[in-house]
């Protein structure tokens, strides 16, 4: 392997990277108020679909980004409506979302007399800084660096501001009070079900805008599932980064580049491009379960940060 | 305390008749979602369901289909029942549902054309069955012995599964594949002798097995002592400690046998209507789709059987609609709709929703709209 393809397989785990640590540093905040939320692929995909139908008809990427939030975030709230309102599984009404989302999303790509399935987007994110322009051409940091689209820095941004959320606010407190131990929360004045909501709603916007990465900057096409599994490998990043913001961002790229290790070693030549592709694709899958093993068995999970009360419906009255 | 417009109870033990009428609203509330979709995109609800409706019940061809789709849905269906019973988060029925597809058809091409039915037929079982568990097991032992979380190792053992499968069609020249068909890859047709006996057009006994499994699970979970122990566990581990129950092993038997029952799926997909190891074919979303079932029999084993057969009817209406020009993803979001509202609905079987200021003697409270 010579340099410039290492660069270039970096460039491209941090492009594949970037929905990850979107979709994972949401469900961080979705879990760290105490609630998991299995629809993240489901978001993602309605984002995804959301997010590219505005692109389409207005042109404006803003639009396109400002509309998969949103749709992400309302979207959430049925799984926020039934985990925190009617207090029922988790587990079951968040896989009830994926399969909704997935669905709707499919639908509503193909649905209508001119559907949306094929159809390229009519604007897509691009690097901010051309090749061969200012800082963009130095040897490697030019490209690594300098050479991205603006919601790589945006992920970056992400990241930073909820790790100072999370650590150094007082709503940030609160939050973590919440995830911890919402019978004390609610004793210190905090209104539980209102951070559970609203933390629930940022990770779905969260997640509805890595949905958005795919189809307005990977893969600026509209396709049947543009997202692949993503949505379910941030559920497993959430722990490998053991509810930590930062750690995210490098738990994401370490993912993009698993993904993008098959297309490195085509390029290799021989011996390397002998392994079949759908062994190396099996590789994050791999790794995501050995790494819950190693990180995650016996005790070790509540040294590493989960939040106590995860997954457990509060009621108010048993006090 | 402050005022409130009403009070919410847990309920003691539902009535039978919410406990049908609940999943019934559900279905009728996630029926009224999609018309709004389908009214939105521009398609009469009316006619979108009608033709469903015709496809998947309205003549033999039809209804032979939809019993084909329920076959495996009742096994997958179970897998997820018998263990969310017990709070083990078994979300990978998809990759075990292919691994049972992969030992059965393995065994069948390992053992040839010239085996006898009354071994090949319990061979395609058994390596089903054995498929699916084995696979379960590597979520299953992290699980129990070092308290590993189930739900991402399952849900991540089904991508390996599905790549697996696509290794041994398409990546490699397995004995899966077929040699004759260079064009593009496809499975090896599996001797005649392991095929199951079709008896009203497609539909073949697999669907008798699927029944009969149910009813054997449905016995083993209420009429045995491994059962009553396994309600215990579910219920509540603590408990289970203190009667002598030994809790890892109860939750271990109950995560192979999930596995085992959606192999069994697996298994008899391949030996039914499919006969070869053929992704197109397999990758269908039994594994996923076999959860909604459950939570809509409300883990009920027998109620599982009724419930596959409203999904298979969804499925095989799925594919036809796009002959009308209706995407057939209606058909999953259907499927995600009545799960939301399957599971919301448990809340209402759970509590009782009352007025605070008529006395609760007085109203046989029933707040279920």
């Amino acid at each position: 392997m010579n340099d410039s393809q290492l660069i270039l397989t970096i460039f491209a785990a941090m492009a594949l990277g970037t929905p990850l640590i979107f979709a994972t540093v949401g469900e961080i905040i979705t879990e760290r108020a105490g609630i998991l939320n299995l629809g993240v692929q489901g978001t993602m995909l309605v984002g995804a679909v959301s997010g590219f139908w505005a692109t389409f008809e207005t042109g404006s990427l803003v639009l396109g980004v400002v509309v998969s939030m949103i749709a992400g975030a309302v979207f959430s709230m049925i799984h926020a409506f039934a985990s925190i309102t009617l207090r029922v599984s988790q587990i079951v009404s968040g896989l009830a979302l994926t399969i909704f989302g997935t669905g709707l999303a499919s639908f509503l790509g193909k649905a209508g007399s001119d559907p949306l399935v094929g159809e390229p987007s009519r604007e897509q994110f691009l690097p901010l800084l051309r090749a061969g322009t200012g800082l963009a051409d130095l040897p490697v940091a030019g490209p690594l660096i300098f050479g991205h689209d603006i919601l790589i820095y945006v992920a970056w941004l992400v990241a930073g501001a909820a790790s100072y959320y999370l650590f150094h606010t007082r709503m940030g407190l609160s939050l973590r009070a919440v995830g911890e131990d919402p019978a004390s929360a609610e004793s210190a004045g905090v209104n539980v079900a209102w951070v559970r909501y609203a933390h629930v709603m940022i990770g779905g916007a969260l997640a509805g805008l890595g949905g958005a990465y795919f189809s307005l900057a990977l893969t600026p096409t509209w396709v049947d599932n543009p997202i692949g599994a993503a949505g379910w490998i941030a559920i497993a990043l959430v722990i490998l980064a053991s509810w930590r913001p930062w750690r995210a961002v490098f738990a994401a790229y370490l993912f993009g580049a698993a993904e993008r290790v098959q297309f490195t070693l085509q390029t290799l030549g021989e011996p390397w491009s002998d392994i079949p592709s759908t062994i190396l694709a099996m590789l994050p899958f791999v790794l995501a379960i050995v790494a819950m093993i190693l990180l995650t068995s016996g005790k070790r999970a509540r040294f590493l940060g989960a939040p106590a009360a995860l997954g457990i419906p509060y009621f108010r009255e048993q006090r | 305390m402050t005022t409130r417009r009403f009070i919410i109870e847990p309920r003691g033990l539902a009535s039978l008749r919410l406990t049908i009428l609940i999943p019934l609203a559900s279905v009728a509330a996630a029926l009224v979602v999609g018309a709004i979709f389908l009214a939105l995109t521009g398609d009469n609800p009316y006619t979108v369901y009608k033709h469903m409706v015709d496809t998947a019940f309205g003549n033999s061809r039809g209804l032979s289909e939809t019993l084909v789709s329920a076959t495996p849905l009742i096994l997958t269906g179970l897998a997820a029942a018998v263990a969310f019973k017990m709070l083990v988060w078994n979300i990978g029925g998809e990759g075990q549902f292919l691994l049972g597809a992969i030992f059965s058809s393995g065994i069948a091409i390992a053992m040839g054309s010239g085996t006898p039915a009354a071994i090949a037929i319990p061979a395609v079982i058994i390596a089903g069955a054995l498929g699916g568990a084995l696979w379960a097991s590597i979520a299953a032992i992290p699980r129990v012995y070092l308290g590993t979380n189930e739900i991402i190792t399952t849900l991540m053992l089904n991508f390996i599964a599905l790549n697996l499968m696509n290794y041994l069609i398409f990546g490699s020249k397995s004995p899966w594949r077929d040699p004759a068909v260079s064009t593009f890859p496809s499975g090896r047709p599996i001797p005649e002798s392991f095929r199951l006996t079709e008896f009203f057009k497609r539909l073949d006994v697999g669907i008798f097995i699927a029944v009969a499994v149910a009813l054997v699970a449905w016995f083993l979970l209420s009429r045995t002592r491994w059962g009553f122990e396994v309600r215990v566990v579910g219920d509540s581990a603590e408990t289970a400690r203190y009667a002598g129950i030994s809790v890892p092993r109860k939750i271990l038997g109950v995560f192979l046998l999930s596995g085992a029952f959606a192999g069994l799926a697996g298994g008899l997909w391949v030996a039914g209507p499919v006969g070869a190891l053929d992704p197109r074919s397999l990758d269908l979303g039994f594994g996923f789709t076999g959860i909604i079932v459950a939570a809509l029999a409300r883990l009920n084993p027998v109620a599982v059987i009724p419930v596959a057969v409203l999904m298979g009817a969804l499925n095989n209406a799925g594919p036809s609609l796009q002959s009308i020009g209706v995407p057939p993803e209606i058909v999953t979001m259907l499927q995600g709709a009545i799960l939301i509202f399957a599971v919301g609905g448990e809340f209402f079987i759970a509590n009782r929703i009352r007025k605070p200021e008529v006395s609760a003697a007085a109203t046989p409270a029933e707040a279920t709209a």
